[in-house]
């Protein structure tokens, strides 16, 4: 799915093909259901004309018995049908929910750059609904196309002038209902825009409460929402007052229609060419024609909307890679042994650096940037712009992520945790069971957090870590890539959140674990540097210094800036 | 409107509404409150009646918009009696007229009515959700916590949205169709009373079906919102953290977990959808018994001369046209159940006491701060501070220093005024807290957690929050002041830039400069920072501590710090335990004194000590 990538018309084309039988069966059975609605006022006309005009009560007895049948099938047919219809559109888009979960959680990346998580989200639901809803509205189409055809039929058979004029008069009217739409639609889009907006603010403001409380601005908050809540009033006013003089509109032109039809009708009626029950199933068919014509204008709308939803999700399932797949797997078992030569990425300007397997290496980098792109190159997020980096002697960019990464686990400082367990989190990136999970539960210190914790090591963890403190989160990540025991293990400040006592521990603790596999500290934590073999100072974008954290200290008043401040 | 059987008291327990929308896991969470049917009215019905004569108005053009509409039908039929009775042409022009006219007319009285319909409806929608969000903003932090940020947060989007798209699509059309209704069986018993009567024989089946359908339908939706919340709550935790994903190689398991969630919503969606479908094909019965009862009146009508064939048609075409406006009207019952439902969740947060300022508050003399006998707990039989007492003097610099569940977060929250303690007392300035009351409070105590959060729209608003009337010269000021003012300036629009939730990405660091500038603007006389510089990375860390020195100067502060340089350089050291003081003093006098403080500062000052030395 990624190579070439898809068309929105590929994403439109295939939702709807996977539910081929649906579509189809919701389209007949929805055809047969808009048939017996036409039917409806034409049996109408019929009972007037055979029995009520002519008073025989076998007349009424036979066309009641018709509209009783009819109306069975009216009902059934539609039943079955819209559950057809609903089922395909759901499918589809669960489907596609699918595919774009596969696509952007894909080990090779990309299609989450640029995007942010609530975008991608969204296009996940409600893009993905729309998609689908194309699914459960083209039955609609088509029975409306189907109970236009019913009708046209019916009418030309009363008459074909007067069918003639209800058939031609239709369009226009609707064209007219269209031109008269359209500031409406502008207007319910900035209408739209503002209640977003307003919402937004609302969210917004409740989801920083604690901040907001901190520095009691709850009343400037307050005015805050006020101002864009009635913004959103008059956005909404201005866009309710020309919705109702467009549902007016069409009213009164529908109104006239229906007359001008009722009279054409009775001067036919008068000079006999139709009978009365003609007249009066051609002004019932007329009145019923607006409702597939004013279906297949929605269905056009939906159309619309389902188009512009699978642009979108086939921008993301065609984002390109940000890695190359590349094929090997690397060598088992793994030394961990790092080479990078020139590598240059963003904030990296020439890296060259050599770790021997089985080294505990700081590696201190005054500018953030420096530090974060490192993290990239090495998680193999990104290739870098210039450069190599390799693993036992073989190029990444030779390697497949995912085996890159089951090699050299890259746990990001801003790590983030999932619903679940505390043990289950612990126990993410490897295969090992709690009794496992010990050593580095004790190393992180993690085992103290679940000690305050309720349940221990069952306790949930709901939305994203949030229920834990800061140092209660980074101690639990850290407890999770230690558990993982990757060849090489590269974690970012991981002890930022932990007192000092704590994380003099840990760092003990993480050095013992971790005892003859490469592990990489990236760090000013002096505390774990100190326990690096030796430390690697990267600034404006280079290996700038390199030794013993201790003989840096000592040696180096830049990096005592940095570390001992 | 649903039967909830919550309580007036702001501590409700949890109701059946509650309950759906709670995040799974949680179900001894004291969720915030719902309304009964009478306190909802008790809150609507003001707002409504301050818009009366708007209401009387809107109701009286829809009625006469629907009425014009209704001669429609009798026109028609009328026509027809002028053929059957073969007239001539000419006894077709008035009609004609008259029915272009009631056309026109029809639609000006449907366009006004509609208007004031949602000018009533959206300014009452306006108040109500001001109403919600001004109660919600100033609720007791506590309080939101016991019922957990998801309850607050779902009712500020779920809810409202909801309330609002009712009012925008139903009510307009839910109007319009009760009056069609209303008026279309006056016009059936204005033709022949008898019409009127014998379509009602379709009433029980609406009743039952009505009924049949709400009691399914209203779990089957409750259950489908809970589970959308819960595909949507997965895509955020997958998505939100895909570079975790990544790197332990969990993409099969998150994939999995991510179609799990979408299947149970798709299947709780078809499950309403066979409901909705079963509904309408039930009214189906309806229509052909309130058909087939018509057609047959006017058939014995018409048969003893009662009225005339005209007549019996237009009776017929008056309940044919009668389908659409019962089929909405009866479906929009459902929508109106569920803005109901979210309706009384707003009310029950709207009616919730805010907090409580004293009649007269005092004001703090200086800013001064004593914490007596101060103690609290959280969860009964667990306390978290024991007796704890603290004078720190005005302008004095103070740090709280001890091992993760000290207790420093909590008396941080205590002396801010975000909880009230379980036992003893704080006073500010020389004033007891309590008469301060939580504006007071907050007027004199401005702190800043680890937590940070950038308000979403233009820097300067966030800014500004602090200090409404601020100039741009005055934020600016701020900026300098705490050295944030060359990274805004290099922002893409500058103090204009739209930051927070779909704007430019702070980094941590820059995001508690803000909360930092925040504080010079607010210009409290006592400064709490609750490891405020933690989560910013250890470069950041250094960054934002000298920010905050520069904040901090003039004001009395207290700092919870891990960061022991931040505690070296204090007036005062405070050292607290299993949530007791242990220690107070210097950084030198605890140092010598070798206890818990001089512990923390060794290991703290081993790698940099021995680095130096060695």
């Amino acid at each position: 799915m990624l190579d070439g990538g898809p068309t929105g018309g590929d994403v439109l084309r295939r939702a709807i093909a996977g539910q081929r039988r649906h579509v189809a069966g919701a389209s007949l059975l929805g055809t047969a259901h808009q048939a017996c609605e036409a039917m409806v006022p034409v049996v109408i006309g019929l009972v007037i004309d055979q029995a009520v005009a002519t008073g025989s009560s076998g007349a009424l007895l036979r066309w009641l018995l018709v509209l009783a049948g009819l109306f069975l099938v009216l009902s059934s047919c539609y039943r079955i049908g819209a559950r057809m219809g609903e089922r395909a559109g759901e499918q589809a888009a669960h489907l596609l929910r699918r595919d774009l979960g596969a696509r952007v959680l894909d080990p090779r990346g990309g299609a989450d750059k640029d995007r942010l998580p609530g975008v991608l989200a969204t296009i996940a639901t409600s893009d993905a609904k729309r998609v689908g809803g194309v699914a459960t509205v083209l039955p609609y189409g088509v029975s409306a196309l189907a109970g236009l055809a019913i009708s046209a039929v019916a009418l030309l058979r009363i008459s074909v002038p007067l069918g003639l004029l209800v058939l031609l008069g239709i369009p226009p009217l609707l064209w007219l209902g269209h031109r008269i739409s359209l500031p409406l639609e502008r207007r319910s889009g900035t209408e739209q825009e503002h209640a977003a907006q307003a919402s937004g603010i609302a969210t917004d403001l409740v989801s920083g409460l604690r901040v907001l409380k901190g520095f009691g601005a709850e009343a400037a908050a307050v005015d805050r929402y006020r101002r864009t809540s009635q913004d959103s009033l008059a956005a909404a006013l201005r866009a309710a007052g020309s919705r109702a003089w467009h549902d007016g509109a069409i009213l009164a032109l529908t109104g006239i229609f229906i007359a001008i039809i009722g009279l054409v009708g009775a001067h036919l009626a008068m000079s006999g060419d139709i009978s009365v029950g003609d007249l009066v199933a051609a002004v019932g068919l007329a009145q019923f024609l607006l409702g597939p014509f004013q279906l297949l204008t929605y269905v056009n709308g939906q159309l619309a909307q389902g188009r512009a939803s699978a642009d979108r999700i086939a921008s993301v399932l065609a984002a390109p890679p940000a890695v190359p797949a590349g094929a090997a797997a690397p060598a088992e078992p793994v030394a961990g042994a790092l080479r990078l030569r020139g590598v240059r990425h963003g904030a990296l300007r020439g890296v060259d650096l050599d770790i021997r397997p089985g080294s505990l290496v700081g590696v201190v980098a005054k500018d953030p940037a420096t530090a974060a792109d490192l993290l990239v190159c090495l998680g193999r997020e990104a290739v870098p712009d210039e450069g190599s980096i390799e693993l036992d002697g073989v190029g990444l960019s030779e390697l497949d992520p995912v085996g890159t990464r089951r090699a050299i686990l890259v746990a990001h400082h801003d790590a983030d945790l999932f619903e679940g367990t505390l043990l289950d989190n612990v126990l993410a990136g490897g295969e090992g069971d709690a009794a496992g999970a010990a050593p580095a539960l004790r190393a992180a210190a993690a085992d103290e957090v679940a000690g305050t914790l309720p349940d221990g090591l069952g306790t949930l963890i709901d939305e994203r870590g949030r229920s834990l403190s800061g140092g209660q989160r980074q101690r639990v990540a850290l407890a999770r890539a230690l558990a993982a025991d990757p060849p090489v293990l590269v974690v970012h400040d991981p002890t930022t959140a932990v007192d000092t006592v704590t994380e003099s521990r840990i760092a003990g603790r993480l050095r013992e674990l971790r005892e003859g596999r490469t592990t990489i500290l990236v760090t000013t934590s002096p505390a774990l540097l100190a326990t690096a073999d030796r430390v690697v100072v990267l600034d404006g974008g280079t290996v700038t210094a390199d030794g013993p954290h201790t003989e840096l200290a000592a040696a180096d008043a830049a990096y005592r800036s940095v570390v001992l401040a | 409107m649903t039967a909830t059987s919550a309580p007036a008291a702001p501590d409700a327990t949890t109701n059946e509404n509650g309950r759906t929308m709670s995040t799974a896991g949680t179900p001894d969470r004291a969720l915030l409150p719902t309304a009964t049917g009478a306190q909802t009215l008790a809150v609507v019905g003001p707002l409504l009646r301050r818009h009366r004569g708007l209401a009387v108005v809107a109701v009286t053009v829809l009625l006469v918009g629907t009425g014009i509409g209704l001669l429609t039908a009798p026109l028609l039929g009328h026509i027809v009696d002028q053929v059957v009775q073969r007239r001539g042409a000419d006894a077709l022009t008035w009609p004609m007229i008259l029915l272009v006219a009631v056309a026109v007319g029809r639609g000006a009285a449907t366009a006004v009515g509609s208007s004031l319909v949602a000018r009533l409806g959206e300014t009452v929608l306006a108040s109500l959700r001001e109403q919600f969000i001004e109660r919600a903003l100033r609720l007791p932090l506590e309080r939101v916590e016991k019922a957990g940020s998801g309850d607050l947060t779902s009712r500020v989007t779920g809810d409202v949205a909801l309330i609002a798209q009712t009012v925008r699509q139903a009510l307009p059309e839910f109007s319009r169709s009760v009056f069609t209704i209303v008026l279309t069986l006056v016009g059936l018993a204005v033709l022949d009373w008898r019409f009127a009567l014998v379509v009602l024989i379709a009433a029980p089946v609406h009743y039952f079906t009505v009924r049949w359908y709400m009691s399914r339908a209203i779990p089957v939706y409750a259950a489908h919102r809970v589970a959308t919340g819960a595909l949507q709550h997965q895509l955020l935790d997958s998505v939100g953290g895909v570079r975790t994903v990544r790197a332990f190689r969990l993409t099969g398991r998150h994939v999995d977990l991510v179609g799990e969630r979408s299947q149970s919503a798709v299947d709780l969606a078809l499950r309403g959808n066979r409901l909705v479908t079963g509904f309408f094909s039930r009214l189906n019965i309806a229509e052909f018994l309130g058909l087939t009862s018509v057609l047959v009146t006017g058939f014995f009508l018409v048969d003893n001369g009662s009225v005339s064939i005209g007549t019996a048609t237009a009776a017929a075409l008056y309940f044919h046209s009668l389908f659409n406006p019962l089929n909405a009207a009866l479906v929009l019952i459902d929508d109106a159940q569920s803005a109901g439902a979210s309706l009384a969740r707003l009310v029950g947060v709207s009616t919730l006491p805010g907090e409580v300022e004293p009649d007269r508050p005092a004001a703090p003399a200086d800013g001064s701060v004593r914490v007596t006998a101060l103690s609290h707990t959280y969860v009964t039989g667990r306390p978290v501070l024991h007796d704890v007492d603290l004078t720190v003097r005005d302008g004095e610099r103070v740090a709280l220093v001890g091992a993760s569940g000290a207790g420093k977060t909590t008396l941080a929250k205590l002396i801010a005024g975000i909880h009230q303690p379980s036992g003893g007392s704080v006073a500010l300035g020389g004033v007891d807290s309590r008469e301060l009351g939580p504006a007071g409070i907050r007027r004199a105590v401005t702190l800043i957690s680890q937590e940070v959060h950038v308000f979403a729209g233009a820097l300067s608003d966030d800014l500004r929050l602090a200090r409404p009337e601020a100039t741009d010269d005055e934020l600016r000021a701020a900026l300098e002041k705490v050295d944030a003012l060359s990274w805004v300036e290099e922002l893409p629009d500058g103090l204009a830039t739209v930051v927070g939730e779909g704007g430019h990405r702070l980094t941590v660091t820059q995001a508690q400069h803000l909360a930092l500038a925040r504080l010079v603007l607010a210009d409290p006389p006592v400064a709490i920072l609750d490891e405020a510089t933690a989560d910013a990375g250890s470069a950041g860390a250094r960054t934002l501590e000298t920010a905050a020195a520069r904040a901090l100067s003039g004001r009395t502060s207290l700092i919870v710090a891990h960061r022991l340089t931040q505690a070296a350089t204090a007036d005062r050291v405070v050292v607290l335990d299993g949530g007791r003081v242990v220690e107070s003093g210097t950084h030198e006098e605890l140092v010598a004194a070798g206890g818990r403080y001089a512990a923390l500062w060794g290991a703290w000052a081993e790698s940099r000590r021995e680095a130096v030395t060695g």
